[in-house]
């Protein structure tokens, strides 16, 4: 569903320093894989899954979407391919903490252009309860505990029906055992309704518990 | 879920959690609205004090004066100065379909009752002027015709000046005053006609008989004429008229005969332009404001980047996060413009007690108008620094 052929990204630290983050990656993410990506820290994970992602753009190489170069998409088209295709898990959960958990599951719908077949608010309710944090739909996420925030988090990232679930060390902030409660859920997301999940990790336990690992040493797949 | 009820939510979330610096944002706003509606509707007042003011000097009356002063430099360049005299008044008294010509002469002077002193106007003229002006007594009599030919000694004086040297308006009448050192009896007091506020203080003046005035008026002169037409209609004839009359005397340029619209046309304009200006100065607190607002909507913009990132990582655009800080800061302006408003308002409302000033369905208008557009001008600076944001080192952001 996404390949990254030659994909290289350089930071610009100084005037003429820069900094190859990732050197000429190639990776095909396919429809339905459970697969992770695995590296050191500051091998270039977030980098890589950020272009995944649709969030950022390489320096150099081809970022294919469903068989279609997004090189040639504008911004906003990006934003909208972005919204339909990808739903995103971060380590640091990135709820908006003015806005009440419902609100934050919701939030992607309001940015959405396409026509829903089915009622958000409907399938929110039904995520918290599935995810066994029903009732907390009216509260703010700096009131409920990590492992509760990151279900809210998953669930935001479920809301649009994407194809894609990118997570970012996912289980980074959370206790083994709430861990082990994530991955399990992401698990059974990827084994029930097919959605294809990419998690980001430096955890060699969590990658075992992925189909496939991608490894990454110093902007390099290995 | 609804797209600006979640930016609302949003945006008054970080409102009250900053409540001193979005009150003081808006206080600059609050204060430019504050000025400018109340200068209007100062303004707006003075409009209506004015025109009433006339209105009570009378309608259908033509006034005529030397000199052109309602173009400018009354008795200025190489026009010289003309008075008029008897000779013309009974010329001007020829003119067919006219009601009455009333001649004035006016002088300061000072008034003396015992020890008390106060100065006024005195206008030396017939007793016409009392029909003329509307002017009618609350105590005594006017002076009559009669008080003219036998060069009576007597004064109609205004309820200001009566209640200034008696007391009270009542016990003024029949009591004797000196005007610049003459003795007159005070034979009516007139009522209130309001007025003072730098206009002329109708309710201070004395009225004695023109011949009378001759005591002080020695060259038996005339300032000007006060002329009624029988009826409006045929006030324009009367003008032709009482203009060939004069032209027997006197150039063209050495004279006016003005009619009371026309006085108050010059003056109202005269006030429309200092207030427009007072207005637009004002205005600039409005710009300050703005700036104010532009300055707090960086800040808000460099607090919020992690949410700008977070919001593109769900899919927002551009457009999207720039009409979120835009709605931000046209309702922290509209805010401090509606208090603003608010504020005029009261204010207004205890000014009426003495001083006719109005707001206007215009200004309400455009002071919302106003303070939302510079919300727009002064927060799309910000809000665009906000969409442009990359999304990555938005999200990246600590
Ligand atoms: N915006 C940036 N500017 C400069 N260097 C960056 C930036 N983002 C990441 N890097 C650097 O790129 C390298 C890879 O970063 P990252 O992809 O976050 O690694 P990982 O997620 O594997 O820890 C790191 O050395 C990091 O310091
Ligand atoms: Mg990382």
């Amino acid at each position: 569903m996404i390949k990254l052929e030659e994909v290289t990204k350089d930071y610009v630290l100084d005037q003429d320093v820069v900094f190859a983050a990732l050197k000429g990656v190639n990776v095909e993410i396919k429809d339905g894989e459970f697969t992770s990506i695995i590296g050191p820290s500051g091998s270039g994970k977030s980098t890589l899954m950020h272009i995944i992602g649709l969030l950022d753009q390489p320096t150099t190489g081809k970022v294919i979407v469903r068989e279609k170069d997004i090189s040639k998409l504008n911004d906003d088209e990006l934003s909208t391919l972005r919204s339909e295709v990808v739903g995103f898990v971060f380590q640091q959960f990135n709820l908006i903490n003015k806005l009440t958990v419902i609100e934050n599951i919701l939030l992607p719908t309001i940015y959405a252009r396409k026509k829903f077949d089915y009622d958000p608010k409907e399938k929110a309710l039904y995520l918290l309860e599935r995810f066994g944090i029903k009732g907390k739909e009216y509260s703010y996420p700096n009131k409920i505990s990590g492992g509760q925030q990151q279900r809210v988090a998953i669930a935001r990232a479920l809301i649009m029906n994407p194809d894609l679930i990118l997570a970012d060390e996912p289980t980074g902030n959370l206790d083994t055992k709430t861990g082990d409660e994530i991955m399990k859920l992401l698990k059974e997301l990827n084994d029930e309704q097919k959605i294809t999940v990419v998690i980001v990790t430096h955890e060699p336990d969590i990658a075992a518990k992925t189909n496939r690992s991608i490894r990454i040493v110093d902007g390099k797949v290995v | 879920m609804n797209y600006f009820f979640l930016i609302l939510k949003s945006a008054f979330f970080d409102f009250n959690r900053n409540k001193g610096r979005t009150i003081l944002t808006s206080l600059g706003i609050l204060i430019g609205v504050l000025s400018v509606v109340l200068l209007t509707a100062f303004g707006l007042g003075l409009k209506k004090y004015i025109s009433d003011q006339f209105e009570s000097l009378g309608t259908n009356n033509l006034r005529i004066v030397p000199g052109k002063p309602l173009q400018g430099g009354s008795f200025s360049g190489s026009v010289a100065a003309i008075r008029f005299d008897e000779r013309d008044f009974q010329n001007l008294k020829r003119v067919k379909n006219l009601q009455f010509v009333i001649p004035i002469f006016t002088s300061s002077v000072e008034v003396i009752v015992s020890k008390h002193k106060e100065s006024s106007t005195l206008y030396s003229t017939t007793n016409d002027i009392f029909a003329g002006l509307n002017l009618k007594t609350t105590y005594g009599e006017l002076f009559t015709k009669n008080d003219d030919e036998k060069r009576s000694k007597v004064a109609v004086i205004g309820p200001k000046i009566a209640e200034k040297l008696f007391g009270t308006a009542q016990s003024a009448v029949g009591q004797p005053i000196k005007v610049s050192g003459s003795s007159f009896k005070v034979v009516g007091v007139l009522e209130s006609k309001g007025g003072g506020f730098g206009g002329p203080d109708l309710d201070s003046y004395v009225y004695i008989p023109s011949k009378t005035g001759y005591l002080f008026n020695t060259d038996k002169k005339f300032v000007a004429f006060i002329v009624k037409a029988k009826d409006s209609a045929n006030l324009e004839v009367a003008k032709t008229d009482l203009k060939s009359a004069l032209l027997k005397r006197y150039k063209d340029d050495q004279f006016s005969i003005i009619e009371q619209t026309e006085i108050l046309n010059a003056v109202s304009s005269i006030f429309s332009i200092l207030n427009t200006v007072l207005v637009a100065i004002a205005a600039i607190s409005l710009v300050v404001g703005g700036i104010g607002i532009m300055n707090i909507m960086y800040v808000t913009v460099s607090e919020r980047i992690k949410e700008i990132g977070i919001r593109r990582a769900l899919g927002a655009r551009k457009m999207d996060i720039l009409s979120q800080f835009l709605i931000e800061s046209v309702i922290l302006s509209l805010f401090g413009g509606v208090l603003g408003l608010g504020l005029a308002a009261v204010i207004v409302f205890f000014i009426r007690a003495f001083f006719p000033a109005y707001i206007d369905l215009q200004s309400v208008v455009l002071a919302l108008g106003v303070s939302s557009g510079i919300g727009i001008v002064f927060g799309v600076l910000p809000a665009k620094k906000a969409a442009d944001l990359s999304p990555i080192e938005a999200i990246r952001y600590e």
